[in-house]
């Protein structure tokens, strides 16, 4: 009786965030003003942590929110607003092209369910584990049973982010040095100014 | 114990997926051009853990560690993509996409 009621709640909680993560995304299509559509994003985001704490994740819920919801669309929105200058900024509703676009997502849900009802049914494991931070880490760092693929991987991408981070400030560094002054160091190397 | 469908849950990515495509699609803003990117990235990692469901014992932790990865690839994207919007915007006074095609001739 007890699990009964889990599922249904359980249930009802996915299509809630489903309905809210598709709502928002249709609001992120027709937005206005991209300022708009960053905030119907992070509605996305939001609703999505919560599908992922109900898919046993609640670590990948909490990264969702801290690094999409807040890191990365926080910086979305800053950039947004430094460059909210542009004249043509606020632009017209999508045309009729956007809303027949719209048909595209029901056309996949119906492929989607046709394929994995039909054709290659998938069925929920009764033994998947939950995925908690206990269960997820040694699986990354514990390098004599797991292997040390995830451990170099998790080890490259940190080298990533920090040349992606080094990256980033030089290109934004010269455009907005160029700016102000001209120099003739930096007046011939890719960028355009007129 | 299995409660949610993971059929359910590919239908949501796969819809969010193609709405994502379709900002990219048919927006010209570059802002929004970027967050339809976002938009799926965000829906592929939601397959990866609706699918980890379907496998049992530690097979099920590799669906959810692999978005660990793709959300830090995300990030980098992020940050890369928006220096590039700050370059090109400079001195151009616009931000849609079709005012910049100088490679065209």
């Amino acid at each position: 009786m007890l699990e009964q009621y889990n599922v249904f709640l359980a249930n009802a909680y996915f299509a809630l965030f489903a309905l809210v993560a598709v709502g928002s995304a249709i609001g992120l299509l027709t937005s206005r003003h991209p300022l708009n559509g960053a905030l119907f994003l992070v509605g996305v985001m939001l609703s999505m942590a919560g599908v992922y704490s109900l898919q046993a994740s609640p670590f990948l819920g909490v990264l969702q929110i801290l690094v999409y919801a807040g890191a990365i669309m926080m910086l979305v929105v800053f950039v947004i607003m430094v460059l909210n200058q542009a004249k043509d900024h606020i632009i017209p509703r999508p045309d009729g092209f956007a809303f027949t676009l719209l048909g595209l997502p029901l056309a996949v849900g119906i492929a989607l369910v046709w394929l994995f009802t039909v054709k290659a049914p998938v069925k929920g494991d009764d033994h998947a584990l939950r995925a908690s931070v206990e269960r997820i880490a040694p699986v990354l760092f514990d390098t004599t049973t797991a292997g040390p693929g995830y451990y170099l991987l998790f080890e490259l991408i940190g080298v990533l982010l920090l040349v992606a981070v080094v990256a980033a400030v030089l290109l934004a560094k010269r455009s907005l040095d160029t700016d102000s002054d001209e120099e003739p160091s930096t007046a011939g190397d890719g960028h355009d100014h007129h | 114990m299995t409660t949610i469908d993971p059929i359910h849950v590919q239908v949501l990515a796969g819809v969010l997926f193609s709405l994502g495509l379709a900002v990219v699609v048919a927006r010209r803003n570059i802002f929004l051009i970027l967050m339809g990117v976002e938009l799926m990235l965000n829906s592929v990692n939601l397959s990866f853990v609706g699918f980890s469901r379907t496998f049992p014992g530690d097979a099920s932790l590799t669906g959810h560690l692999v978005p660990l990865f793709t959300i830090a690839i995300a990030a980098a994207e992020a940050c890369i993509g928006l220096a590039m919007v700050i370059c090109i915007t400079r001195g151009k006074d616009t931000v849609d996409a079709d005012a910049f095609s100088e490679m065209k001739e």
